[in-house]
């Protein structure tokens, strides 16, 4: 499953992952020691309602080529912070649209503790959307 | 909540000396990862004044290198790029504080998980050298923290009143700590109430319930709300708010036996509880101890529901009971005699896709329930004993008799004649309707793989289905606690040598059958394991949670109240007027006691004036920053290598 590329600058992938269900979910997919490409990086967080749009742009312009926020979904801890990040999530694919930036590098999905095949599904997708706007880099 | 203390102010200006600490975890991560070229990797790295490696830093001279290193002052942050963080967080953390070290000056880089077990080879070493790169950006800037101290109410909620939950409750109870026992049905006793005498010992199941029973009715320390259930749940470690309502129709029939009086089947009645009604638990603790279903098989696997004489074990060791004024002869059930009898082993265990039958809700138990073997074998004996007359087939896939004192019985049961015969898991045995004139209601016909593939037909006037251990129904508390279940549904304990009877939700514990199959010694154990827990916890009177809440820095901020609006717990910030050189202003002000952590303030300050401790946006952007950056390894422009999952 996946293929193991050598990441290049443009096709890493940023996973925000709720401490309480996709952390844990990752973790799951590595106990299940079930492949999928290294480009992709675990950032473990509370909630991600705590990134402001500014951060998702920033990543972008560091050379970040998708964010996949895995978030609880509806097992949120946090009543509301799921609301309040979707909505905050619209501006930030306003701000992508106006800086030229295809709004599918970022995407808000559920992932929970053992959502093994969702969550490489997902970095399957992203891997792909990634791969089509930003081609790999030629091996010299 | 009590006003949690804060003891020492972050020290932030003292210059940072990064330790990081590389595992090879014997192998899990150091067969992928090249984890000497990371430590090399990792000392060019700025800020990191030492990198290490050791074979397993969980060790005690694993973790001895950090506390070496921070006795000797080289280090005062530390980075372990070891397994996943809910396994080894504490222990390093516990490490450092012993050196004398902050424990919050430390982060996590998950090198087993999510890189050797995901990825291999060079990728998987680049990956795993941005990882720690990464943490040793965000562990720069940490500062010390004191953790968040709120009192525990030492008292503990058991629910569940079966066996397991009556010996933690008792075990609590004596170890001072009050217990509210909640049971769903009026009797206490659960699964073991429907066994007669319990293997290998030949203990009686109704002694062993009314021993434990009445030990718990009598205990000044413990109140048992029987016919109850939970029915809300909030809170946090040490103190736990659980709603109990009654459970509508939960009463014993009028006059069928008198409190405190055993009911086979059913366990001891509870004297009825003077509350009633819906009453309201505050509670340090929770141990789970809600038991097991038995399998019920499906209409027609191996002729039950379309056959009288097809049974379950369970049922049948109720009919026998303890074979009272059944000796010398044939056995008879329903006063009809068995002559010949088979046991069907593996029902609704170990089942495997493709061969066997989802349920309805597509689930299959592909788990052994450990028990069925030892307890078909052990009514085996007893029916063979007492009856001679009767004879008995077992048709079994594997004999599992683990434990102690079980192999024994199984010995004993070739002495009692029981007469074994070995199934395949794809050829189970056939049960049909007897011929006409045999004598014998029904027949099973089996492919024998002791007599080398011989089929077998054996007339029997008794099927029992040797049925497994399922989940007990728990879907309402798995939603309301927000449970781990694991991919064969029982529970989920956070490690199974670490942490054994332990959630990832601080202060819920594990006791028995919730969590697996076990037997009723098995049960016993992982009771007074959780017990034993759950006192440590509550021991000192008070739990220390993680400080990671949210911190206005005054200076910055400009009052503009965009974080109250933004905070999703109303009244853990507010706006305040205060002194700040000689002129009042207002400026948020947090409470940590009610402070989320979510960092829902964070994202909307205009100021930047507010972050989470322990995971400031500044230290996401430093982490991202080394993720992107070539300094640890370049880039090695796309090597596609297909890995195989």
């Amino acid at each position: 499953m996946g293929s193991q590329t050598g990441a290049t600058a443009q096709d890493k992938i940023l996973l925000l992952a709720t401490e309480s269900c996709a952390y844990p979910g990752a973790d799951s997919v590595g106990q299940a020691h079930a492949s999928y490409p290294a480009n992709v990086y675990v950032l473990k967080v509370k909630a991600p309602v705590l990134f402001p749009e500014k951060f998702y742009l920033d990543c972008f312009r560091k050379g970040i080529g998708g964010i996949i926020i895995m978030s609880c979904g509806e097992e949120c801890p946090y009543e509301g912070a799921y609301k309040a990040m979707a909505k905050r999530l619209d501006r930030v694919y306003e701000l992508m649209k106006e800086e030229g930036l295809d709004i599918r590098r970022l995407r808000l999905t559920a992932i929970c503790t053992v959502c093994n095949r969702a969550f490489l599904n997902e970095v399957n997708q992203m891997n792909q959307i990634v791969h089509e706007l930003s081609p790999p880099v030629q091996a010299p | 909540m009590s006003e949690p203390q804060r003891a020492k102010a972050p020290d932030a200006g003292e210059q940072a000396k990064v330790g990081v600490y590389i595992c090879y975890c014997g192998g899990n991560i150091s067969d992928h990862v090249d984890v000497e070229k990371v430590r090399e990797r990792m000392e060019t790295v700025p800020g990191v004044a030492v990198a290490r490696t050791n074979m397993f830093m969980c060790s005690d001279p694993g973790q001895e290198l950090i506390m070496e290193d921070l006795r000797q002052g080289r280090i005062n942050r530390v980075v372990v790029a070891s397994c996943a963080p809910s396994l080894h967080e504490s222990t390093f953390r516990s490490a450092i504080a012993r050196a004398g070290g902050n424990p919050y000056q430390y982060e996590h880089a998950n090198i087993r998980e999510q890189v050797s077990w995901v990825h291999h080879g060079q990728a998987a070493t680049d990956k795993a050298s941005r990882l720690i790169a990464a943490a040793t950006g965000k562990a720069r800037t940490l500062t010390p923290l004191e953790p968040l101290r709120v009192t525990a109410r030492r008292h503990a909620v058991v629910i569940g009143g079966g066996i397991a939950g009556m010996r933690a409750a008792l075990d609590l109870a004596d170890m001072g700590v009050r217990v509210a026992l909640v049971e769903k049905t009026p009797y206490l006793g659960g699964g073991v109430s429907r066994l007669v005498r319990l293997a290998p010992t030949g203990e009686d199941a109704a002694h062993l319930v009314t021993t434990l029973a009445r030990r718990i009715l009598e205990h000044p320390g413990i109140t048992v709300h029987a016919g109850s259930a939970v029915t809300t749940f909030g809170g946090y470690v040490g103190n736990f708010t659980l709603g109990v309502s009654p459970v509508p129709g939960a009463c014993a029939p009028a006059g069928e036996t008198w409190p405190g009086g055993y009911v086979p089947g059913k366990g001891v009645l509870v004297p009825p509880s003077p509350d009633g009604g819906a009453i309201t638990l505050e509670t340090g603790v929770v141990v789970l101890a809600t038991g097991f279903a038995s399998y019920i098989p499906r209409p027609g696997e191996y002729g039950f529901g379309e056959n009288a004489e097809v049974v379950t074990l369970p049922d049948l060791i109720q009919k026998i009971g303890g074979l009272e004024g059944q000796r010398g002869g044939t056995l008879v059930i329903d006063g009809r005699p068995i002559r010949s009898m088979a046991l069907i082993h593996c029902v609704g265990s170990r089942q495997i896709p493709g061969i066997h039958e989802e349920d309805a809700n597509g689930h299959l138990n592909e788990h052994c329930s450990r028990v069925c073997c030892t307890s078909a074998i052990n009514t085996a004996n007893a029916i063979r004993e007492a009856c001679p007359q009767t004879s008995v087939y077992e048709l079994y896939r594997d004999i599992r008799t683990y434990g102690r004192g079980q192999e024994e019985l199984y010995a004993k049961a070739s002495g009692n004649r029981v007469v074994f015969m070995r199934f395949g898991a794809d050829q189970a045995p056939v049960v049909q309707r007897g011929a006409p004139g045999s004598g014998h209601p029904l027949k099973v016909t089996v492919t024998d793989q002791l007599t080398f593939g011989e089929e077998l037909e054996v007339p029997v006037d008794l099927v029992v289905l040797a049925t497994g251990m399922e989940p007990g129904p728990v879907a309402d508390l798995v939603e309301m606690l927000k449970l781990p279940v694991g991919a064969d549904r029982f529970l989920l304990e956070t490690h199974p040598k670490l942490r054994p009877v332990e959630l990832p939700i601080a202060g819920i514990f594990l006791a028995g059958t919730c969590q697996a199959p076990m037997d009723a010694g098995e049960t016993c154990n992982a009771a007074s394991a959780a017990a034993v827990k759950a006192v440590s916890l509550l021991s000192k009177g008070y739990v220390e949670l993680d400080p990671f809440v949210a911190e206005v820095d005054v200076r910055r901020c400009t009052g503009t109240g965009a974080c109250v609006q933004a905070c999703l717990n109303p009244g853990a910030i507010a706006l305040e007027t205060m002194d700040i050189d000689g002129r009042p202003v207002t400026r948020a002000r947090v409470t940590p006691a009610l402070c989320l952590g979510c960092g829902a303030c964070v994202a909307v300050c205009p100021e930047n004036a507010i972050d989470i401790n322990g995971w400031t946006l500044a230290q996401y952007e430093a982490m991202v920053d080394m993720i992107v950056s070539d300094a640890v390894c370049q880039d090695s422009g796309a090597v596609p290598e297909t890995v195989g999952a």
